[in-house]
């Protein structure tokens, strides 16, 4: 039974190996080149994942009709730490197939 | 009674034809919105000073001849003219159609069509837009009624078309207001302008009608009794004297005072006087009174067809005039003093339009014009013959 | 901010909890947080007489500050504030110049005829429009009668030398005078004012008409002023002296 232990072995190493591999590719860490800075942003990584672009337009609506301006936080202050707008913000929305249009008004270098 | 009504065939070579027009304006607007949405309004003429064009001319005429043509319908079912009831359905039906094609201009030439359905989601009430939102989309529901009742339920019939009628004065009244509201602009500010833009939809509406009847009746071989025509000249001729006395009362109330000499004046002589001459006078109120009124050309099929077109382009010449007028002349924002500028105060706005604006002008056509061949090709919304009751005669000159 | 209200009801208590740690982020990086109030109402006095026809100070460096394209084309240039000359009409009194620009009006007609509110009037009696919900169909155009308002008839670009702070255009949205807002919100003057004291004649200043200390409040209240068109009943807050 040699071969089932070496298939088990086999097995182990490439579970330890694939995720390695595959964050390399797109669902990496910080620690990964994604263009960003620092350890997490205004609020939780995995709460900006999901809701950045809620709160992007609460900010704006507030920030826009009431004056509401909390400078830390400000849109102008993104490049800061996601220094890459391309390898940040592009990249995963072109692979979800969304366009949106902040940045060809308000400025955010590639 | 469901023999009474009929659709046509539509196989013939000229109804195609029609259809393959239509469809080539159609695509001529399409083109044009696709264009300007990519490289912007600056494609177009319009211009800072300008900022309602060609595109908003072909709208509002379109949107005002709307409601018009509805007054057919409305004068059967909510003012008891029985000989007309035959073309309740035709006139419902048309009514929707150029609105369809009026509103589609409207909303495909704003700066962001994309964005078209922030109107729904926003909504300011003190804007005399959003009123027209409810009013068009509240308009077209109504004629739906009106024609679902016509259709199925007789007994609906007088209050859909009471409804109806009720929404067509407000809508027009409402798309009147949308200049008659503006405080800024001198020649815009009036209240009745509003009322005005009513009494025009209806020569215009009335005059559509007429000629889409005759020309339909025509080409499908069917019978049209004249004296029903005639009375509906009577009808053209009694809203263009309405018309003459309400652009007199305005004139009248604005001559009165002096703070209005200037820009009257400049009306009846400066760079749109021809327009508003030969186009809101002459040819919409002189001409076709001179020849509805003749004995001979008055009475003859011909003579009133020369009259209705007339009066169409009378009332796009008024649109135009009040639209384009109302915008070139400068505002006058120090009493007494002459202003100049590098953002052209004080100047009269130069303006001429451009082929793209037209080109989406006449798409309106094109969707307005498709939409009423297919409708009497699908829906019986025209009779067999159309007689007029034994012992009715209508006035002739 | 809603967000923590809304995070607890729809995303759980896990995300929740991220939520609530979050604010200790906001206490060390950002303990400022600015809202424009009701108790101000900015406004603007130019005095007439200081401004001198050769001086485009102001409409330099709002055109700097906002990042205002110019096309070669009169007829579809942006303007937020113009020079304008006044002569006479009888030829009696000496000729003027003066700028002109959003009035920034109590009962703005522009506001009153947007259908999407995208013109709103800010707590603080700035007019502005809301870039992201204009749909250009240009009535506040026609409604206003300072001409204040431009539509963006080409899409546009930020210069080199560009103020990236501040938006560039969006094509096909209606734009005008913000009261360079984004200064105000910090506690700075507009770029026109701050030109025209710099690098002009001190024609314009501005301040809260409101705050009974500010200079424009004591002049505009003390010194005969008047406004542009206050037969429409606008109260607009440009305020012109010596004219």
């Amino acid at each position: 039974m040699a071969w089932i232990r070496f298939l088990g072995a086999l097995l182990a190493v490439f579970m330890t190996i694939a995720p390695l591999v595959s964050n390399a590719d797109a669902h990496g860490d910080a620690k990964h080149d994604r263009g960003t800075i620092g350890e997490k942003c205004i609020k939780d990584t995995d709460w900006m994942r999901r809701n950045h672009m809620n709160m992007l337009m609460e900010k704006r609506h507030v920030t826009v009709r009431e004056g509401v301006r909390v400078p830390a936080e400000s849109l102008l202050n993104c490049k800061t730490c996601h220094t890459s707008r391309e390898k940040f913000c592009d990249k995963c929305h072109s692979y979800v197939g969304v366009q949106p249009d902040c940045f060809e008004c308000h400025n955010y270098p590639k | 009674m469901i023999s009474e009504f009929s659709t046509i065939k539509g196989n013939s070579s000229k109804y195609l034809a029609l259809l393959a027009g239509f469809g080539v304006l159609l695509a001529l607007g399409a083109f044009s919105f696709l264009y300007v949405e990519i490289n912007g309004h600056g494609a177009t003429n319009m211009t800072n000073q300008v900022v309602w064009g060609l595109p908003h001319v072909f709208a509002i005429s379109l949107l005002v001849m709307a409601s018009g043509a509805l007054n057919l319908a409305s004068m059967a079912t909510v003012f008891g003219a029985k000989q007309y009831k035959i073309f309740r359905r035709f006139s419902a039906f048309l009514a929707i159609a150029l609105l369809a094609g009026g509103l589609a201009v409207l909303v495909l030439d704003l700066g962001r069509p994309d964005r078209m359905l922030l109107t729904m989601i926003h909504m300011n009430f003190k804007s005399m837009f959003t009123w027209n939102v409810f009013l068009y989309s509240g308009f077209v529901v109504l004629c739906f009624l009106y024609l679902w009742s016509m259709f199925q339920h007789e007994r609906y019939v007088k209050l859909a078309g009471s409804a109806a009628f009720a929404g067509r004065v407000i809508l027009t009244t409402g798309t009147g207001s949308i200049f008659g509201v503006i405080h800024a602009r001198e020649v815009f500010h009036s209240a009745i302008t509003g009322p005005t833009f009513v009494a025009v939809s209806i020569t215009s509406g009335t005059a559509m009608c007429i000629m889409l009847l005759v020309a339909t009746f025509h080409y499908t071989g069917r019978k049209l009794d004249k004296s029903l025509i005639h009375g509906l000249r009577n009808v053209l001729i009694f809203f263009t004297l309405l018309v003459f006395y309400l652009l007199v009362v305005e004139k009248f109330t604005k001559f009165y005072s002096p703070a209005f000499y200037d820009v009257e004046s400049w009306i009846l002589t400066g760079p749109y006087a021809p327009l508003y001459w030969i186009g809101v006078l002459g040819m919409g109120i002189a001409l076709p009174l001179a020849i509805l009124f003749n004995p001979g050309m008055g009475n003859s099929i011909k003579g009133i067809m020369w009259a209705c077109g007339a009066a169409i382009i009378g009332e796009v010449s008024f649109v135009a005039h009040v639209l384009l007028a109302g915008q070139s002349y400068p505002f006058n924002m120090f009493p007494g003093w002459e202003m100049s500028s590098a953002f052209l105060d004080g100047q009269v706005a130069a303006y001429s339009p451009g082929i793209l604006e037209l080109m989406l002008g006449v798409g309106g056509i094109g969707i307005a014009g498709l939409i009423y061949l297919i409708g009497i090709r699908f829906f019986r919304l025209l009779p067999q013959k159309a007689e007029a009751p034994e012992g009715w005669k209508p006035w002739s000159p | 901010m809603n967000m923590d209200r809304r995070s607890v009801l729809g995303l759980g208590g896990v995300v929740a909890a991220s939520a609530m740690i979050a604010p200790g982020i906001h206490l060390i990086a950002a303990p400022e947080r600015t809202e424009a109030s009701g108790q101000s109402r900015w406004a603007m006095l130019v005095d007439v007489n200081k401004c001198d026809s050769d001086c485009t100070a102001c409409t330099t460096a709002c055109r700097q500050e906002n990042n205002v394209p110019t096309f070669d084309d009169p007829q579809r240039d942006i303007h937020w504030i113009r020079k304008v000359e006044l002569k006479d009409k009888k030829g009696k009194r000496p000729s003027v110049s003066l700028p002109v620009l959003c009035n920034h009006c109590e009962h703005p007609p522009c506001v009153d005829v947007c259908p999407t509110e995208a013109s709103f009037i800010r707590k603080d009696g700035i007019v502005l429009v809301d870039k992201h919900r204009c749909i250009g169909c240009r009535y506040c155009m026609i409604a206003c009668p300072y001409k204040a308002r431009s539509l963006v008839y080409h899409a546009t670009e930020l210069s080199e030398n560009g103020n990236a702070d501040v938006p560039i255009r969006g094509k096909g949205v209606v734009e005008k005078c913000t009261f360079c807002v984004h200064l105000v919100d910090q506690g700075k003057k507009p770029a026109c004012v701050d030109a025209c004291q710099k690098d002009g004649n001190g024609a314009m200043i501005f301040g809260d008409l409101n705050d009974g200390q500010s200079e424009i409040s004591k002049r505009v209240h003390e010194i005969r002023t008047q406004t542009m068109r206050a037969d429409l009943g606008l109260n607009p807050a440009v305020h012109y002296q010596g004219l």
